[in-house]
């Protein structure tokens, strides 16, 4: 539905006379030939900067200058969602408030019964950490979304831009993570 | 483009040549569906299996250990277990940020399989990840 949308929201910004499901336009996403279909929605990966619709209806790239921008825009914006998924992790980890253990019998080896404790770490519903958590996650879940429909173009540079984001931003950001991880493991 | 699931043995996936129209490029094609879903979840655990490696390098030396930490700016850090030990470290990291930029794109290949709303596709998906969490999960608490 939202893409039916999104191909009315494309044909009133180029020619608002023709009807929705007219093919109008050369479609640059089909320059290599194709099959006999010739729909608006690339369904297989090409490469190709002509004609290239991102997201919003005045967002189309035509040169290589503006393939190249998005190019580096996309790519920060997935380093970027990477970066904030560490950042919530930790944001997490600092405000713990209540640590609650309970201890409760295990069968073990050798018929002996054995005590395994839980811990179970919580937040308060109403505390200002827990609403900065639930205002990061609609943010994250709104630019995993973003993420997706821009891989959803199948322009094979964006596609690219994304992985290699997503690649950059976890090697930058998970290290620091692992290295604080790292210290505290050998130190106990 | 479908919106809705269908029945059918036509399909065309993420690639010009991936065009399939008999069933029997349809089993073929569930069964690719089926292990790249497999993989993803291996990969999943193989990143948290890098991870465990990096830790446990050295058998562990108790004083050796408590020594090492207590005694951080001093030479421990020239020593040559330190310097084995940031080795791992580096090594392991480039080697997770390398599965997750696969698990990344293989994430997005399963996504745009099934947004070609063929039901067989989409069941090959589910089925293949599935029998991945089920195969690999239990690897983490081996080791």
């Amino acid at each position: 539905m939202s893409l039916e949308h999104h191909h009315g929201m494309s044909h009133l910004g180029s020619n608002s006379t023709m009807p929705p499901h007219h093919h109008s336009s050369p479609t640059a996403s089909h320059s290599h030939g194709g099959g006999g279909d010739m729909m608006m929605m690339p369904m297989t990966f090409y490469f190709g900067y002509k004609n290239v619709e991102l997201l919003f209806s005045g967002l189309v790239i035509n040169t290589p200058g503006e393939m190249a921008g998005a190019f580096v825009a996309i790519f920060l914006l997935a380093m970027f969602y990477e970066g904030l998924k560490i950042a919530r992790e930790s944001l997490l980890r600092k405000s713990q408030v209540s640590i609650r253990y309970n201890s409760m019998p295990v069968p073990g080896p050798n018929g002996t019964i054995l005590m395994e404790t839980h811990k179970t770490v919580g937040q308060q519903m109403l505390s200002f950490p827990h609403l900065l958590q639930t205002v990061l996650h609609i943010f994250q879940v709104v630019i995993s979304y973003f993420l997706m429909l821009i891989f959803m173009t199948y322009n094979g540079y964006l596609c690219i831009a994304v992985a290699a984001g997503a690649g950059t931003g976890y090697f930058l950001f998970s290290w620091k993570k692992a290295v604080v991880v790292d210290i505290t493991e050998h130190c106990h | 483009m479908p919106m809705h699931f269908i029945f059918s043995s036509e399909v065309e996936l993420l690639f010009d040549f991936w065009r399939v129209h008999s069933p029997a490029g349809m089993a073929v094609s569930v069964l690719v569906v089926l292990l790249l879903a497999v993989l993803y979840e291996s990969i999943k655990v193989g990143k948290v299996k890098l991870f465990h490696w990096s830790l446990h390098s050295h058998p562990p030396n108790d004083n050796q250990q408590l020594m090492e930490c207590m005694d951080q700016e001093s030479t421990s850090s020239g020593s040559a277990q330190a310097n084995s030990d940031r080795t791992r470290l580096l090594l392991s990291h480039l080697g997770q940020s390398l599965l997750h930029v696969v698990q990344v794109v293989i994430g997005y290949f399963v996504m745009l399989a099934v947004m070609s709303y063929n039901t067989w596709i989409f069941l090959g998906v589910i089925l293949g990840l599935a029998i991945g969490y089920y195969l690999a999960y239990p690897l983490l608490s081996v080791g």
